[in-house]
């Protein structure tokens, strides 16, 4: 290979030829996740993002000191958030940082803008780190691969198109580079990459919850290892100073505080911590001290402190010494866990199991691929194959209990795919041995060869039918190396096609699946014709134009943060989930009767109620199939009043208007859902989302209906003042009269 | 407030200079007939020399209009038709309601020929009058005259406790030397809602007092025991939320010149006193101001911090013969509240003399709690006959910044030393090991562990 092309040697061809695909994978990455941007226009998605944004916004206009001490008054009115405290940081950071560095070179971004392709750009970032993941464990090859399947993967996707600006978005680069540097740092036994690691990990315990994940996998990694007798200085380095400056580092944020320090969920770290240092002393009174038995002696007594370490983990756990796992965690082992104990955890659809058609969804061929990666893996088994296989399999198992953990399943699928994809090339994109083989192949013809021929040549494609032909035809050279090489080609043809087949898919996907921004909503008229439903931010602007500045608006904590964003009005609870309590009230004012939940109402200075009612479009994420998790998460705090059955109907159905049971129509929910839509859908209408028949006569008398939106999918009420006279409302609507005797006569 | 303001500023464009009422001094008086005016020539007479604009009109007058393009006509309306079936062009009791929800006040008298229109109208308000052609009888204490007497005009003398609307000889209890103040009442009488804190039964019957028919009219069924004694209302004040005042006395007669001028009665100042207090000519009380701020430093920041010490102050005046004096009482309270009140504590009253003569200030010095969230400061003033006064401002209270906790605790003295020992000695440690020399021998036992000895030097040196 001493060619020269452009006067460039062949390693100087090669890395050029790297960068190109790099770069051209990097503009993949970006360029597939602009759908949504192309589709609807710059806008930030779904729920969480909205909060993201509106941190971000506070702390390009306050500044970092009074942004790490806000205290958000018009949150969870009227206990207030500390939302210094209680948030990571890292994403709201990282935008304010691109967003002054940009307005330093003279570079006037919007903020917003900045927000919306953050993700994006940082997917090119997570490309590049997977590159360097892959070429780590394996080889380039594996790199480019796992690179170029992270880069369109939708399971990461899913997290991260444009105006999804979750903390995810950059999490995931944040994931896989520190696990690339912690395998660099294993590798190499450097305490430099070592302590790069700790400083990612710092980056990533700032930006997402998920640090978890790394905080116990790289301790099982060292554990695993030690167990396996692997231990060497290398290791030993790599850890301790991994561990002493990464835990050091992530208690400065302040949502973590000293929770490394007695949470279970960061008991095996410290655990492993101490027990590699055991061990290395160990190593160095072996060192003092030769003995073939001494091996044997350090396994088990590893094995021994385990069980007593454990031991005592439990035991100071019982004792309420270290806090004892959360719920999310406990979900994550036992998948009825939270149904029964924490309805709040499972009415998040994220939170359910995966069902299995979502890995290949998600994940296409690379889910078969995983497999094989770990096969190939286990073959060469380094320090750093150890980590791929504990990597995969603990993230599949978690995928499998919860959808959105799909999202640290994709990092290793595409690195393991890439790795089995790199052992399959190496095989058959080597055509510089086929000569030799295809004269070996000379040598011994074997009789078996001839059932292989007729097999093939059914199949062959583009061989000529010279079959009759067969006895001199073996002895042909052409036939040898076509022969050597037939097999390779089919073989490489068809996983050209998969990968062909996997970048279609994964167009498709997120393209139909993955670039709704779920603030505005699209549907197909009968005669194809592109309608946008814009419903949300018509109500939430409506609130902002026409209610006062504090108004405090009660609504069911999804929308939350939606109504903080882009209302800027205050809400009760919204998807900060922290205090079960507030949000089981909110489900108990929906739930009540009219009476009961206004007096709640007014006890809270709730001005106005949203509900969101899909019954007009066939929406079927509204509030009224939401309900019973209200109802479940008011029943778990306030179990006096409140029975999940008695909101079914006699026939034991879960049942809207005239059927309902009367606890149903009777709920506040039900109410102003349904309040005069008989009136708009005609005597025959009937629920879209639920195929059922509207009530009748609705009375709405304490709540009195402010805005409604075009397509009826929010309804905005305001809460009546107390009466002038200190009468109740419905005496006041008997002496009144009806309010909209006359509103539809047309 | 926002309703003190307006009318405070009302008081002042119309300040005319012998407006007596807080609130305007357009009267409307409706009688059933123009002529019928010359009846209560006396009453009608006295608001007049008060100042009032009186408009009297009849009770079928079609241009009579409580609102004039969306703006009240009047301040006042005094209701004396109580047979008519309704006002003006058609104007229900839904026009009276809204009147009185704009602010403004109103007298209503009824007589036993009550129509349906006052019914309706009373039942707002809790009042609940007898049925068609009962009156209030009283057979021990009645209108006795020279040569007749009537049964149906009752001497009424049961007045409820409110000095801030009737005047002090009705409100005096103990004084059983006097002779107790009397009302002649000849009328209808009404139910009351007892438990209604904004209804105010200022004249009740007494034990003797009974609602019935006349004698020789068809007597009442028998289905219920009659209205009787204190539960039988004569006349009831009422107040809204928002400060509006509305009376109900179930007898015109006792407007009338006639009643009004009966020696041994005290109608004269009774009916005064109902309606002085009812056209907002006393016990009007209104807030001037309030504020709150650091005691420390005298500013008023955003939001306070947990543990604050603030200072809370109200002004308070009360509107009494034709001038705002300050309101003197020791029973003003404030409160913090988040979703219950956390603070509550009584403020003081302070001479302000010098700056405003007319207020009052009370004042408070309160160590906000422990605790952050949104509170609501509120003074919530609301006493019987006295206009409401609800204050409420929305505060915040943060928890301290993350620099604002005790920087050294002296409970934590021996971790600092500690942490403080472990550096040292790690240091220490680390030139003893960096500049200790190789031991010199050799032996065999030590050869492996030299081997990595030298490495983890030559490591540290570089870096």
């Amino acid at each position: 290979m001493a060619y020269k092309v452009f006067g460039l040697t062949a390693s100087d061809q090669t890395s050029l030829l790297r960068i190109a695909i790099l770069g051209l994978i990097s503009i993949v990455a970006v360029g597939s996740r602009l759908y949504s941007v192309i589709r609807f226009e710059s806008v930030i998605h779904e729920f969480d993002p909205w909060f993201n944004y509106r941190t971000t916004r506070y702390l390009v206009d306050n500044g970092f000191d009074k942004f790490w001490n806000w205290f958000d008054e018009t949150a969870w009115y009227p206990l207030g958030r500390v939302v210094g405290g209680t948030l990571y940081p890292g994403i709201m950071v990282t935008s304010a940082t691109i967003y002054n560095a940009l307005h330093l070179v003279n570079i006037p971004v919007d903020i917003r803008n900045v927000c919306v392709f953050l993700a994006p750009a940082f997917s090119a970032l997570t490309a590049l780190a997977t590159y360097q993941l892959g070429k780590e464990v394996k080889n380039a090859t594996a790199g480019l691969l796992a690179a170029a399947f992270i880069g369109v993967a939708p399971g990461y996707i899913s997290r991260s198109v444009a105006g999804s600006y979750d903390n995810e978005g950059i999490a995931i680069f944040l994931l896989v580079f520190t696990f690339f540097l912690w395998l660099r740092s294993v590798r190499l036994g450097s305490a430099l990459y070592g302590a790069l690691t700790a400083i990612f990990y710092f980056y990533m315990v700032s930006a997402w919850g998920g640090y978890v994940f790394i905080i116990n996998l790289i301790p099982l990694h060292v554990f695993a290892l030690l167990v396996m007798g692997r231990y060497s200085n290398r290791l030993y380095v790599a850890y301790s100073t991994f561990y002493v400056l990464g835990t050091l580092a992530s208690m400065q944020i302040p949502f973590v505080g000293f929770q490394p320090t007695f949470t279970s969920e960061h008991m095996a770290a410290l655990g492993t911590f101490g027990l590699i240092q055991l061990v290395a002393f160990a190593s160095y009174v072996r060192t003092l001290v030769p003995s073939d038995q001494f091996r044997m002696l350090i396994r088990l007594s590893i094995l021994g402190l385990f069980v007593v370490g454990f031991g005592g983990l439990v035991l100071l756990t019982m004792t309420k010494v270290i806090a004892p796992w959360t719920g999310r965690f406990y979900s994550l082992w036992d998948t009825a866990y939270a149904k029964v104990h924490i309805p709040i955890i499972a009415s998040v659809s994220e939170h359910q199991p995966t069902a299995w058609p979502n890995f290949f969804f998600d994940l296409n061929m690379l889910i078969w691929l995983l497999p094989a990666g770990i096969y190939f893996s286990f073959r060469e088994l380094s320090d750093n194959h150890v980590f791929l296989i504990l990597y995969s399999l603990f993230a599949a198992y978690f995928a499998g209990v919860m959808v959105r953990l799909i999202l640290t399943l994709t990092p290793i699928v595409c690195v393991m795919a890439g790795v089995a994809m790199a052992n399959v090339f190496e095989i058959y994109l080597d055509f510089s041995k086929t000569k030799a083989e295809a004269e070996n192949m000379a040598v011994a013809t074997a009789p078996a060869e001839k059932e292989k021929e007729k097999g093939k040549s059914q199949g062959g494609a583009g061989e000529p039918p010279v079959a009759v032909a067969a006895k001199t035809l073996y002895e042909t050279a052409g036939f040898k190396r076509f022969y050597a090489l037939f097999p390779k080609i089919v073989v490489v043809a068809n996983f050209l096609y998969f990968l062909c087949m996997f970048q279609w898919h994964c167009s498709w996907i997120t393209s139909s699946a993955y670039s709704s921004p779920s603030v505005v909503l699209a549907s197909r008229g009968p005669d194809g014709s592109h309608h946008i439903i814009d419903d949300f931010r018509e109500a939430y602007y409506w609130l902002q134009m026409n209610t006062k500045a504090d108004a405090k608006v009660l609504s069911w904590w999804d929308y939350g943060y939606q109504l903080a964003g882009m209302a800027d009005r205050t809400t009760l609870v919204d998807n900060n989930t922290w205090n079960n309590t507030h949000i089981a009230t909110v489900g108990k004012i929906l739930a009540s009767d009219e009476d009961t939940a206004y007096e709640l109402a007014r006890r809270h200075d709730v001005d106005y109620v949203l509900v969101v009612f899909g019954g007009m479009l066939g929406y079927s994420g509204d509030d009224i199939n939401k309900f019973l998790w209200m109802i479940r998460i008011a029943q778990g705090v306030y179990p006096d009043g409140f029975k999940e059955e008695d909101f079914y109907n006699a026939a034991g159905e879960y049942a809207i208007g005239d059927t309902a049971s009367p606890t149903m129509r009777r709920s506040l929910m039900h109410k102003l859902c349904y309040y005069r839509f008989h009136e708009v859908m005609g005597p025959q209408g009937f629920d879209r989302v639920r195929k059922q028949k509207l009530p009748k006569d609705i009375t709405l008398d304490n709540f009195e209906e402010a805005y409604t939106t075009e397509n009826w999918m929010v309804r905005i009420y305001k809460v009546k003042d107390l009466d002038n006279y200190g009468r109740s409302h419905h005496a006041v609507s008997a002496f009144e009269g009806p309010r909209f005797k006359n509103d539809f006569v047309f | 407030m926002k309703l003190w303001t307006c009318l405070a500023l009302a008081s002042i464009l119309l300040g005319s200079a012998n407006a007596k009422s807080a609130s305007g001094d357009r009267v409307l008086v409706l009688v059933p007939k123009i002529e019928s005016a010359k009846h209560y020539s006396k009453f009608l007479g006295s608001l007049e020399t008060r100042g009032f604009e009186v408009s009297v009109r009849a009770a079928s007058n079609t241009s009579v209009a409580l609102q004039i393009d969306g703006e009240r006509a009047f301040d006042h309306a005094i209701l004396l038709a109580p047979a008519a079936k309704k006002f003006g062009d058609g104007l229900g009791p839904l026009d009276f309601t809204r009147f009185v929800d704009d602010g403004g006040n109103m007298v209503v008298a009824a007589s036993s020929e009550l129509s349906d229109f006052h019914r309706k109208l009373a039942a707002q308000f809790g009042v609940v009058f007898e049925p068609r052609s009962t009156w209030a009888i009283d057979h021990a204490n009645y209108l006795k005259q020279n040569n007749a007497s009537d049964h149906k005009v009752v001497a009424a003398s049961n007045f409820a406790l409110a000095p801030a609307i009737l005047s002090p000889e009705f409100a005096s209890t103990s004084a059983k030397s006097q002779p107790k103040p009397t009302v002649y009442f000849k009328g209808i009488a009404h139910k009351y809602d007892a438990a209604n804190p904004q209804l105010v039964p200022l004249l009740t019957g007494a034990i003797s007092t009974y609602s019935g028919r006349d004698k020789g009219e068809k007597p009442m069924e028998n289905t219920d025991t009659p209205l009787s004694g204190k539960s039988l209302g004569l006349v009831s004040a009422f107040q809204t939320r928002g400060n509006a005042r509305v009376s109900f006395a179930g007898s015109t007669a006792m407007f009338s010149d006639a009643l009004l001028s009966k020696r041994g009665g005290d109608n004269q100042r009774f009916v005064e006193d109902v309606a002085k207090w009812t056209m907002q000519e006393k016990s009007v009380l209104r807030e001037t101001g309030h504020r709150h701020h650091l005691s420390a430093t005298g500013e008023q920041p955003g939001h306070y911090r947990v543990s604050n010490e603030i200072v809370y102050e109200i002004d308070l005046s009360v509107y009494r013969d034709d001038a705002w004096h300050p309101y003197v009482a020791d029973d003003v309270q404030f409160e913090a509240i988040m979703l219950d009140p956390y603070i509550r504590i009584t403020l003081n009253h302070t001479d302000s003399a010098g700056s405003a003569p007319d207020t009052a200030t009370y004042h408070g010095d309160i160590k906000l709690p422990d605790r952050y969230g949104t509170f609501t400061f509120r003074v919530n003033y609301k006493r019987t006959g006295y206009s409401n006064v609800d204050v409420k401002d929305t505060v915040a209270i943060w928890p301290l910044r993350h620099d604002g906790y005790p920087r050294f605790l002296s409970a934590a003295y021996p971790y600092y030393t500690g942490s403080f020992v472990m550096v040292i000695g790690f240091l220490a440690l680390s030139a003893v090991w960096l500049f200790s020399d190789e031991p010199a021998s050799k032996d065999k036992a030590g050869a492996a562990a030299s081997k990595e000895k030298p490495k983890g030097k030559a490591k540290h040196k570089s870096s």
